[in-house]
């Protein structure tokens, strides 16, 4: 096992000075732990966050099209929806998708809405969580 | 002998940090971390001069080592193995 020449090895960074003995240990030995990212722990309280619309400070309101606060009732405007958005069926309305119990008409309000979210608003601490990279 | 050949990544797609014997990986294209402990290190290093199977690794890291152990060839196969699930390397 140990009787091959010394080489050297085509200039290498690598290439030890002296030859170190290295075990391989048994073939079941396992070398390799994986850590997953510390953001892939956050991503599911960040899913599970809640985006009302509208929020507390406009309730009973109607979603324009375009996302804006319009007095209830108004023609072609989405009304509330009965329960917070979670952060995963805002990330399915942000990808122009129709999350289950939502309204396909006015999914496009929706997520409208949750785009002109500010800081301080309800829910936008959620929204910018799902802007966050991986 | 011959079987599955695998490539790592380029060198700059990882970076390693050595831990009193074990390597902390941060493999960029993934994302992901990784504590591997020898032999992995140096499979990823033998793998870094081209494709190989278990057999050419193992002979590239006997021009660096003394390598210890039996069966050698089953346990660089299983770490390749190991080491394909991480994502540190895959097959061409």
């Amino acid at each position: 096992m140990s009787g091959t020449d010394n080489k050297e090895n085509g200039g290498s960074a690598f290439v030890p000075s002296r030859r170190t003995v290295l075990v391989l240990g048994a073939a079941a030995a396992s070398t390799v732990v994986t850590i997953r990212p510390a953001l892939a722990q956050t991503a599911g309280s960040v899913l599970n966050c809640q985006i009302p619309v509208p929020g507390p400070h406009a309730a009973g309101s109607y979603i324009g099209p375009d996302g804006s606060l319009v007095a209830p009732g108004t023609p072609g405007a989405a009304p509330p929806l009965a329960r917070p958005l979670n952060g995963e069926e805002a990330k399915v309305l942000l990808r122009g998708s129709t999350p289950a119990g939502v309204n396909p008409q006015s999914a496009q309000a929706y997520a409208n809405y949750i785009r002109r979210l500010q800081a301080g608003m309800s829910g936008f601490t959620c929204y910018a969580s799902l802007q966050m990279p991986r | 002998m011959t079987g599955a050949r695998y490539i790592a990544d380029p060198e700059e797609c990882v970076q390693s940090v050595a831990l009193d014997g074990l390597s902390v990986l941060f493999h960029r294209p993934s994302g992901m971390t990784h504590i591997v402990a020898p032999p992995a290190p140096q499979i990823l290093e033998a793998l870094r001069m081209g494709p190989a199977d278990a057999g050419e690794i193992l002979a590239r890291m006997r021009a660096w080592y003394d390598l210890e152990g039996d069966e050698a060839a089953d346990a660089i196969e299983a770490r390749l193995e190991e080491l394909e699930a991480a994502g540190l390397v895959s097959r061409p």
